[in-house]
């Protein structure tokens, strides 16, 4: 090839990657492309049928991946030779094309996308209620798959099983959907069935991608990459483990007594399998139809008071982390109490991590600065704080005061203060802005946990005295 | 003495039954037709009597095995589903049916109803695709699928079948489960193909 047709092959991938790459410095509240996305998204008809609807929503979700990963792959060559640069972004331009056509689509590229997208920095509030909408807008399996997934399971049909089972699901999610049904008993329940080969194409669409990936393998951040998208695909399988989910839905729903208002629904085992979770149907809203009835101050601060009580109580007591806060994951009750849906997505912290957390919790509290930096530094895999450049360091010192803010503050926090709300974007903004990405696992988790729950009740713009809560459920922090 | 049609389906039903249980003890390809005469106690000529080969005698299983499909499926379905579920549910109760056999099916389905020109051409698994893309146009017409041409329309059905065969014969995933996604996939993808509009709808049942 000449020189000329190099250089020029090589301009037309680089703009073929552009096109597809968010602005370079969005500002967090910039409504331009956001709206165009939305216009894209609720005017478009959506197809009747489940197929065409898969192929759209995947195809959206791994455009929006795609950006996200561009965009932050570009900032790790911003210092290197641009040779090297130019290369490796024709490289990526290609694998990126890959990248949306790879997979069922109703996987991991669907989780991933998800995912990525609820990273905060890099997406406004709108955009994470467009994509919670897709949670429940997935794609549903046909009923004769639903059968013969019964059949394998159980030996029987869904009809022979229950007294009575919809054929139509009522909610779907990228790894499954739920059937409403009635046991012999006369109990209704929601039967969660999973999409067949899902854990196999999970495995399959992260190995694309850390292919997809290789451009950045001698970056610094390279290892760490890995292991965070190691951690990634073991919490997706970790999904797709109904025995698991029945477990831990067990276990949350012993932490709760009826006078707490918080219902993790009771698990069936006779009607659930590895494919197949039942358990108590829940009657109730979600968030955003919830909203709709104009809820008075109340009611929204008890709501608060309750979502925060529901994610606070697993991780001091069992240090479990409920790190898929979304809105389809709560229901709001006619009578006052507040649903737990899904238990597929929990992270336990280990010993290692909880020692941090504690430490962290404590040098906060004691205001021990020095100890403080040493934590941030440890959790994004410095030695010590020395090594960390002092603007990174100084950001993340940011960022990590904002997750206390709440812990720090007597009386009422008002998580609808959009102020607070405000600072958090911003400061995680200027973390994924300056590449200070770099972290353990368990961060991106923390991070989803954290913002998600956040996100949702500035959603609900509710108050809550969250420090009286944090005693209660945590009198002792110096107790393992 | 005269055999009676009875005593000839007797015969004929314990031949299947004892071949059923060499091949899946001793595989297909390990199994003479001696074995099977021995273990039925017929003389090896006598079994030629009912079987031509050896695989006529699989194929006989397979056909059989695929014809109670076809009445399962008659017997589930609900009027309700659309085409692509239909013909899910059809492929799935055949599968059913053969699932006992699965694990010596691979050489069987191979040269049975392998496409490729051969010397001399199963009738029984001529037999078996006939009844069974009988049974495919009968639930396109039920969905009000006329208009593509039928032997391109049934080409590429039969096509898609017996790829979902061989996958399914070598899936180690549990359940098969592989399978099942590739036949959910293959059917869409198939009624968008045939229907030419880019939707996978077709039509309810028109009966």
């Amino acid at each position: 090839m000449s020189a000329d047709a190099e250089k020029i092959r090589r301009a037309r991938a680089v703009r073929e990657l552009r096109r597809i790459l968010p602005k370079e410095t969005p500002a967090p509240f910039d409504r331009e492309p956001l709206a165009e996305l939305l216009t894209r998204v609720s005017g478009k008809r959506m197809p009747a049928t489940s197929f065409a609807r898969a192929w759209i929503l995947g195809s959206l979700q791994a455009k929006l991946a795609a950006g996200y990963f561009a965009f932050w792959l570009r900032g790790k060559f911003a210092d290197a030779d641009i040779k090297a640069r130019l290369k490796s972004e024709a490289q990526l331009a290609a694998a990126l094309e890959l990248f949306g056509t790879m997979g069922y689509l109703r996987g991991a590229v669907m989780k991933i996308g998800q995912l990525l997208a609820n990273l905060p920095a890099v997406v406004p509030e709108e955009v994470a209620e467009v994509l919670a909408a897709l949670h429940f807008e997935a794609p549903s399996m046909h009923y004769s798959i639903v059968r013969e997934l019964f059949l394998d399971e159980f030996g029987c049909e869904p009809e022979e099983m229950f007294a009575s089972f919809d054929r139509q699901a009522f909610s779907a999610a990228s790894l499954g959907q739920v059937h409403l049904a009635r046991l012999p008993s006369g109990e209704n329940v929601a039967v969660k069935i999973q999409y067949p080969d899902i854990a196999r194409t999970i495995r399959a669409d992260l190995r694309n991608l850390r292919i997809l990936l290789q451009p950045m393998r001698l970056s610094g951040d390279w290892q760490p990459m890995l292991d965070t998208l190691a951690d990634v695909e073991r919490m997706l399988l970790m999904e797709t483990d109904y025995d698991q989910e029945a477990r831990s839905c067990r276990e949350a729903r012993s932490l709760f007594t009826p006078d707490d208002g918080i219902v993790v629904p009771k698990v069936y085992d006779a009607y659930s399998g590895k494919r197949v979770l039942t358990t108590e149907y829940l009657p109730g809203r979600h968030l955003r139809e919830y909203l709709a009835t104009n809820p008075g101050q109340e009611e929204r601060d008890r709501f608060t008071r309750l979502l925060v009580l529901a994610t606070m109580r697993p991780f001091y007591r069992t240090h479990r982390l409920f790190a898929d806060p979304h809105p389809g994951n709560f229901l709001f009750m006619d009578d006052g109490r507040l649903g737990i849906l899904d238990f597929g997505c929990v992270r336990t912290l280990s010993d290692e991590e909880w020692r941090l957390l504690l430490e962290l919790d404590q040098a906060v509290r004691t205001e021990d600065e020095p100890c403080v930096d040493r934590c941030i530094a440890r959790a994004c895999l410095f030695d010590d704080p020395a090594e960390m450049e002092p603007d990174r360091l100084a950001t993340l010192r940011r960022s990590m005061e904002w997750n206390f803010e709440p812990w720090r503050t007597e009386g009422p926090f008002d998580f609808g203060d959009e102020g607070f709300y405000r600072r958090g974007i911003d400061v995680l903004a200027a973390v994924a802005r300056k590449r200070y990405t770099r972290a353990a696992p368990l961060h991106l988790w923390l991070s989803r946990f954290i913002f998600g729950s956040r996100a949702m009740a500035y959603r609900l713009k509710g108050r809550c005295d969250f420090r009286q809560l944090y005693r209660q459920e945590f009198p002792d922090p110096a107790s393992p | 003495m005269r055999i009676t049609e009875q005593a000839k389906r007797q015969t004929r039903s314990s031949i299947l039954e004892k071949a059923a249980e060499l091949f899946l003890a001793k595989g297909f390809e390990e199994t003479t037709t001696r074995d099977i005469a021995k273990a039925t106690g017929l003389a090896a000529g006598t079994l030629f009597n009912y079987f031509r080969s050896k695989e006529t005698l699989a194929m006989s299983m397979v056909a059989e095995a695929l014809s109670r499909g076809r009445k399962d499926h008659r017997r589930r379905r609900t009027g309700d589903e659309e085409l692509a579920e239909d013909l899910f549910l059809f492929i799935a109760s055949g599968l059913r049916q053969l699932k006992p056999m699965r694990s010596i099916l691979g050489p069987v389905l191979e040269r049975s109803l392998s496409p490729f020109p051969r010397r001399s051409v199963c009738p029984e698994g001529e037999a078996a695709r006939q009844a069974h893309l009988t049974a495919v146009r009968g639930i396109l017409r039920e969905h009000g699928f006329a208009a593509a041409p039928e032997h391109v329309a049934m080409t590429l059905y039969w096509s898609l079948y017996l790829g979902v065969l061989a996958c399914w014969t070598n899936d180690a995933s549990p359940r098969q489960e592989e399978t099942r996604a590739l036949i959910d996939y293959s059917l869409h993808w198939f009624v968008q193909v045939i229907s030419g509009t880019g939707t996978d709808a077709g039509g309810k049942h028109v009966r």
